[in-house]
């Protein structure tokens, strides 16, 4: 298939890996950080990490936008699914994100009114059928994901649509990148920038980091060709001493994004004053709440939200998997008392969480090099 | 996903996936599309057209 067959080509990828060899400088650690959930994903999947010289680092980052989502927040969403009469949707991975008292598919056992759907714009059409109930959606996830729960509201103003609203719970990216590059706890020397964002965001956004922290960034695809071109790219940029945006991944991402997006984004959604993350704490204007022209929408006006703040369970070390401080496998927790089956924490739930990716792909090559 | 069928007053497309799953897809973000043009869908709404020039160049 055009566009993903030749980004698999195993030959092709063995010929960068070897570039990336003889690039590196021997005695030199290089940290690069892939921001986004998928490219952890892929590089797991596809081993990527293995054709990499010992001294190239993959530091996975907090792109997972069901790893970030607080105990709390998941506890906000139950309250709101057990109110009677309400039909609660959310994403499939959101349904087994633990909170404080189980997840949205335990109180769904338990008898609460909670569905999975593919699309904002399937819990519209429950809300069409179901005139009688009230349908609330749980949004999630990042700039991606927001033009698809701004669109489905659009369609619930224009159509009268009074039964349906939204737990909004969308966040941006930028702010928590800044937030990491602040904090001591890490040296990054490179971000693979995060591919699917960048449709909508464009490569602008990204800017800072080369500008403000001297860090090169490139915007990324998801084949495994793509990862190891864009780890070429960034070693290539810090060995001309260059730091600059670059993008990777310009068959699908243009430079300026998607205006229309930008545009339906910025007309539904405002950006709340804090939003905590699960591990990254409250951070500043990286949280997206309904505007006022979509108050009548919101389901944090229309219900009771407790909003109370939960913290981890002791033994799960989510928050240092996702600022990069840990790998999955140094968590005291992980593959014994969580595993995606059974996760503690959300870093093993979502197929694009780090735990879950490297317990699924990667452990096993762990597990020989520890033999 | 590849456009197979489009409703152009309610900004709709019947799109396929390279597996034969089909699905209805917001196409307003990348409007105006064509029969057989390619897709990138998230959460039912595309937001890239893959055929532009820039693309297919």
């Amino acid at each position: 298939m055009k566009f993903v067959d030749e980004f698999r080509d195993a030959e092709l990828g063995r010929a960068v890996a070897g570039e990336i060899l003889a690039s590196v400088e021997p005695g030199r650690h290089y940290k690069v950080m892939e921001v986004c959930g998928g490219h952890t994903h892929s590089i797991y999947k596809y081993g990527v990490d293995d054709l990499l010289p010992a001294n190239v680092e993959l530091v996975h980052g907090p792109g997972c936008p069901v790893c970030v989502i607080p105990m709390g927040r998941v506890d906000d969403g139950i309250a709101v699914a057990r109110e009677p009469g309400v039909i609660f949707t959310c994403f499939g991975d959101m349904m087994r994100v633990p909170g404080s008292e189980g997840s949205l598919l335990e109180a769904k056992a338990r008898g609460a009114d909670i569905r999975m759907v593919y699309s904002p714009l399937d819990a519209l059409r429950i809300a069409k059928a179901n005139p009688e109930r009230q349908v609330v959606f749980f949004a999630i996830g990042f700039e991606t994901t927001a033009p698809s729960t701004a669109l489905t509201l659009k369609r619930a103003k224009a159509e009268g649509v009074a039964n349906f609203s939204v737990m909004c719970s969308h966040v941006t990216i930028v702010p928590p990148l800044r937030a990491l590059l602040d904090s001591p706890d890490l040296r990054l020397d490179g971000f693979i920038g995060p591919g699917h964002v960048c449709t909508v965001v464009g490569a602008r956004p990204f800017d800072f980091i080369p500008a403000d922290y001297d860090r090169p960034v490139v915007i990324a695809g998801f084949e495994p060709l793509d990862i190891l071109q864009a780890i070429q790219m960034i070693l290539r940029q810090l060995d001309d001493d260059r730091c600059e945006v670059e993008n990777q991944y310009k068959r699908v991402v243009p430079h300026e994004g998607n205006q229309r997006a930008l545009e339906v984004m910025a007309e539904v959604f405002e950006l709340r004053p804090h939003f905590e993350w699960r591990g990254l704490g409250f951070i500043s204007h990286s949280g997206l709440k309904l505007s006022d022209a979509y108050a009548d929408w919101d389901a944090e006006l229309r219900f009771s939200v407790p909003g109370v703040r939960v913290a981890d369970p002791k033994a799960c070390q989510c928050g240092e998997v996702l600022k990069g401080v840990i790998k999955p496998w140094e968590c005291k927790v992980f593959g014994t008392a969580c595993t995606p089956e059974r996760p503690i924490g959300t870093c093993m739930v979502s197929s694009e969480g780090a735990c879950a990716a490297y317990y699924n792909f990667g452990r096993f090559a762990r597990e020989r090099e520890v033999v | 996903m590849r456009v197979t069928r489009i409703d152009e007053e309610r900004r709709l497309a019947l799109c396929a996936a390279r597996d034969g799953a089909t699905s209805t897809v917001e196409v307003e973000l990348v409007a105006p599309v064509a029969l057989g043009d390619s897709l990138l869908v998230h959460a039912g709404v595309a937001l890239v057209h893959l055929t532009h020039e820039e693309v297919a160049a």
